[in-house]
Parts: C-alpha cells; structure tokens; sequence
C-alpha cells in the first residue's frame, strides 16, 4: 500500500472526502476517483456507469466500482447531468489503477460550475488523507 | 495483532495488510490481486500461510481417536476403499454432538502413532481442547503446534519444476505422489524418507488452497524466511508472492469452502463437500463418529450451493443482502462472494485462461472475471437454475452451478506437471 508521501495529488483537482476528484473542461466537469482511492481498493475489475442524460445531485450515488475486496459506490462531486461516460473502462477496468488521473468516469454538466469551489484543494485533501 | 514471521518482508514488499483470525496478512502486493490470481493458474504462486495451526497427535491410541473425531473414515478414505497410510493425508471434518461444525481440517499420517492435523488459523488451541476432551490414555500426547510450525504453499503448474532445483534427490521425492501424499518432516530426522528443501528439513505435502497443482511446506518458524527466499530467487520470474485474497478467490473458484463461512455451526448436509462424511451403506454411516447420531435425524435444513455470474459484479455477504428467486421470493443468505478473475462466460458456459483452444478458448479470450460463491437456501434448487443475489436496488443475476472455474490442475499428475508448457520449462 502506498504510504501518503507515494500518492499522487494533482495540484489542479478538487477532491472530495470519498475520494473522487473533478476539473474544469471548457464548460463540462470532468470525474474521476484519486490514487488514494485506487490504491485502497486493489485491483479494480468492474465499473458500474450511469447513462449519459442522467441526472444527479451533489452528494448521489452514480455507480459503483468493483473490486476484487469490494463493492465501492462513486459519488458525485456536483450537481448535473451525465454528457459522456468513459466507455474504454467497460472492458479496460484497469486503466483506473493504472492511471486513475488520466482516466475519467464521467463527464457532466454542472448545474452551477461554482460548485467546484465547494471540493477540497490539494492541501484539505491530504489533511483528511492524514486522518485516515 | 499476532505476526508470522515473514511480516517483516510483506510490510517491505508493499503488501497491503489486513487482520485475518488476529494475524496481520498480506491482502496483495504491489503488483494487483489480479496478477497474483492469474500468475497462480499459469505459472506460480508463493503464500505465507503461516497463520494456520496444526495439532499434533502422538501415542498408541492417536488413530482411534482421529477415527471417532473426524467425519473421515480413515479405513476407507482413498479410491478403491484404501486405508490412510503412512505418508497420505486426507481431509476431513470436526462435528460437535449436533452435527454442527467445529472445524476443517487435513489429517497427516506420520507413523502408526503419529499425525499432524492441520487446521484453521486459530484453531490449534480449539481443536487441540476438543480432541483432549474424548475419553483418551495417558500414553496419548496432543501437543497444539499454533504458532510452532511456518507454512508456505507454492501453487500453480509451474511448482514442481521450480523445487527441483532446490530440493536434495528430486527424483526420489517427486516419484509417486500423488495428489493428497506428502513426503520428509518439518523436524530433522534420520529417516530415509527426508526432504531437504534448501538444505532445511521440510513436510512437503502435495496439497494446497487454490485448485491449482502444487505443495505446502511445513517448517520450523526459525527456516520460514530462509525457505521463502530460496523459493522466490528460484522461481525468478516463474513465481509471484502472492497474498490472501489471491488465495480468497483462487479457492472459491476451485469450489473449497472457507470454514466459519460457507462450512459452520449448522448441521453439515446438504453441501458440496459431503465427500468428506464417510459413504452411506445399507442406511447407515459406515463408521461412527461425533455428529453422526445428529445429521442422520435432521429431516429439514437448509442447503448450500456454488454459484456464479454473468459478469465480475458481486455482493458482499452482511446483513443487508439475500438470495431472491425471479419472484422475488427470499431463499436464504450469501455466504461467500469474490470474482474469479481467471474466468468468464463463452456462448453460456464457463471458459478459463487455462482452457485450451481445443475445448473452447477462444483466440481472442480476455477474462474480464465472474461473480461466483456459495449461498445457503432453504429450499432444494438444480443446477443451472437461475437465483439473484440482493442488495438495496442492487441484483445481480448468478446461476446454481456444480463446478466453478474449469480446468484446473490439482489433480493432475506429477509427470504432467513436469512436462507441461505453462510456466516456462524449468
């Protein structure tokens, strides 16, 4: 496992406290889960995604992450409506252990894009990282 | 947390860590639980298993009292109605006077006088109270070994071909033994029979946890870390250390129960392991032992089935989740539940990275893993049949199977495993 100095913690992401990440694209937000996240679970060998024209607020459930430990439900950072989800994790599941930066889950559109103002920085982050 | 003496190397390793029965085990290490699953059915596999506890039986008396606390019959255990002998070892069960299970367990013969039986982590002392408590002669010594005795299991095709560069007369050692046959002591001796494995003296037991072809070695917990190296410097790129939910899902894949979860405190029926009761003749046990008198008067329990998936998703068994027909109708609980990351479904049936082309791999085969496991349902359902597994708004549709992951190589003989390709020529 990877000790807190190894992970990876973009500067230009917010984070929320169950360890999914979000950044601004143009005018979508694009979603995914942090280091911290795929490390804990292991391998991860089934993503679970949501249709692209759903709907979710902040906080909701938006599909689910399988790994071979567990069972992890993903929750959305911020309120809005699904416009892609990551098809290449389908049949690729990995590629979220592999580079949980690089590949996404979904892509939104945010409801209220200041929203994004509401997640953690890199630094509050880290500090609830501390105090698991 | 208790540690086996190995922790050192899996917290060095990078092994993710977990309690398991109060020890401190490696889950996986760096390189992904899949890797380990797959590197196990294609090649190898090395595990810390010394987490488990053994007992040792010794005295005039010692078959007697294994004969009335197993569910094994010991006179009868091996094809052809063959006795457990010398340098076998078979696997068995302990019942209470309900027919409800104690604990599982591998029985060794050492001698006339003599056996070791293996247990669960954390066992050593319950079993070891357990087989004290028969009405037995003082000539008898029932030593608990918890703790005493370090284990490692290398499993996967490629095993035998990676100990023969380290173990004294290899020819000698690996000549007939058979699957469930074991060979040498963990304790030097004179005897003709030992086995040096890295120059240490070592019980090299043709057995294992994962479904797959290989040993487990017992030794004294002081040669544990110097037999894991040598193992691992061996095998080179031949063998990954692998941790404990590698071997979850190699085993569930491989239909061997986990005790205290598929097998437990309820009467042992109705199960996929009712080998390990001894056959039924004219209506009757063909030996008596502890439970027997209570699992012939159950006329209702429940029953337990294998089951797999369509897909890797799963349920973890708790309070929340049951069992559900198409109806909806509640059947029972989920007992275990992993992914078989080594299989997936082809046109319907089950098809594994170790299946050949000929019977049905196809060229392009990628395993994405199936959802697979064990329920306890209250009412008789066949093979095939379709039940959900039921979460919240979760359900995952799985099928009552007979058998999970196909083509495994436990069984296979040594000569097979010495000339099969996979795992590289060694």
């Amino acid at each position: 496992m990877k000790e807190l100095d190894e992970l990876i913690l973009p500067d230009d992401l917010g984070y929320t406290k169950e360890h999914e990440w979000a950044k601004l694209e143009g005018d979508l937000v694009v979603i995914g889960i942090s280091d911290y996240a795929q490390d804990q679970l292991g391998d991860i060998v089934f993503v679970e995604m949501p249709e692209e024209g759903d709907s979710f607020s902040a906080g909701e459930e938006f599909g689910t992450l399988e790994s071979v430990k567990a069972v992890s439900e993903l929750y959305i950072p911020l309120s809005g409506e699904v416009v892609a989800v990551n098809e290449e994790l389908e049949d690729s599941p990995e590629l979220l252990n592999r580079d949980p930066y690089g590949n996404w889950i979904i892509k939104i559109k945010a409801d209220e894009l200041e929203d994004m103002d509401k997640l953690m920085d890199h630094d509050s982050y880290l500090k609830i990282l501390e105090g698991e | 947390m208790k540690h086996t003496p190995l922790h050192d190397w899996h917290i060095e390793a990078g092994a993710n860590m977990s309690e398991f029965a109060s020890y401190s085990m490696p889950l996986w290490y760096p390189q992904g639980v899949k890797k380990e699953h797959d590197g196990v059915i294609e090649s190898c596999g090395l595990f810390d298993t010394s987490h488990m506890s053994s007992v040792l039986v010794e005295g005039v008396g010692a078959r007697q009292l294994l004969q009335r606390a197993l569910t094994k019959d010991l006179r009868c255990c091996f094809a052809g109605g063959r006795p457990l002998v010398e340098g076998r070892c078979v696997y068995g069960v302990f019942l209470n006077e309900k027919g409800n299970l104690i604990d599982d367990a591998i029985v060794y013969q050492r001698g006339d006088d003599c056996y070791l039986v293996v247990v669960n982590a954390a066992m050593g002392g319950v079993i070891a109270q357990h087989l004290a408590d028969f009405d037995i002669s003082a000539a008898l010594t029932i030593t608990d070994m918890t703790d005493r005795l370090g284990k490692i299991d290398i499993q996967g095709p490629a095993a035998a071909r990676i100990l023969k560069g380290l173990i004294a007369d290899p020819e000698r050692v690996f000549a007939n033994m058979p699957y469930f046959s074991f060979k040498g002591w963990f304790a030097s001796s004179s005897a003709s029979d030992e086995v040096r494995c890295g120059g240490i003296p070592v019980l090299l037991s043709r057995t294992g946890y994962t479904g797959e072809f290989g040993f487990e070695i017992f030794v004294t917990p002081q040669h544990l870390e110097k037999i894991w190296y040598t193992i691992l410097e061996e095998g080179g790129e031949r063998i990954i250390p692998c941790g404990l939910a590698a071997r979850d899902s190699l085993r569930t894949g491989a239909m061997l129960p986990l005790s205290h979860k598929d097998i437990g405190g309820w009467p042992f029926l109705r199960n996929p392991w009712q080998f390990a009761l001894p056959s039924i003749e004219n209506g009757t046990y063909s030996k008596s032992f502890v439970g027997a008198e209570a699992l012939a008067k159950v006329t209702d329990c429940d029953y337990t089935y294998a089951f797999a998936g369509y897909d890797p998703r799963k349920i973890t068994p708790g309070v929340a989740a049951d069992v559900v027909d198409v109806q909806g109708n509640v059947l029972g609980h989920i007992l275990s539940c992993t992914t078989d990351m080594a299989i997936d479904r082809v046109d319907g049936g089950i098809v594994s990275i170790a299946t050949s082309r000929e019977d049905g791999r196809p060229a392009d085969f990628k395993a994405r893993g199936l959802c697979c496991g064990f329920i306890k349902v209250s009412e008789e359902i066949d093979y095939g049949e379709t039940v959900f597994l039921n979460e919240g708004n979760r359900k995952i549709r799985v099928e009552i199977r007979s058998d999970i992951r196909p083509d495994r190589t436990a069984r296979c003989s040594m000569e097979t495993m010495f000339t099969d390709a996979r795992g590289g020529k060694g």
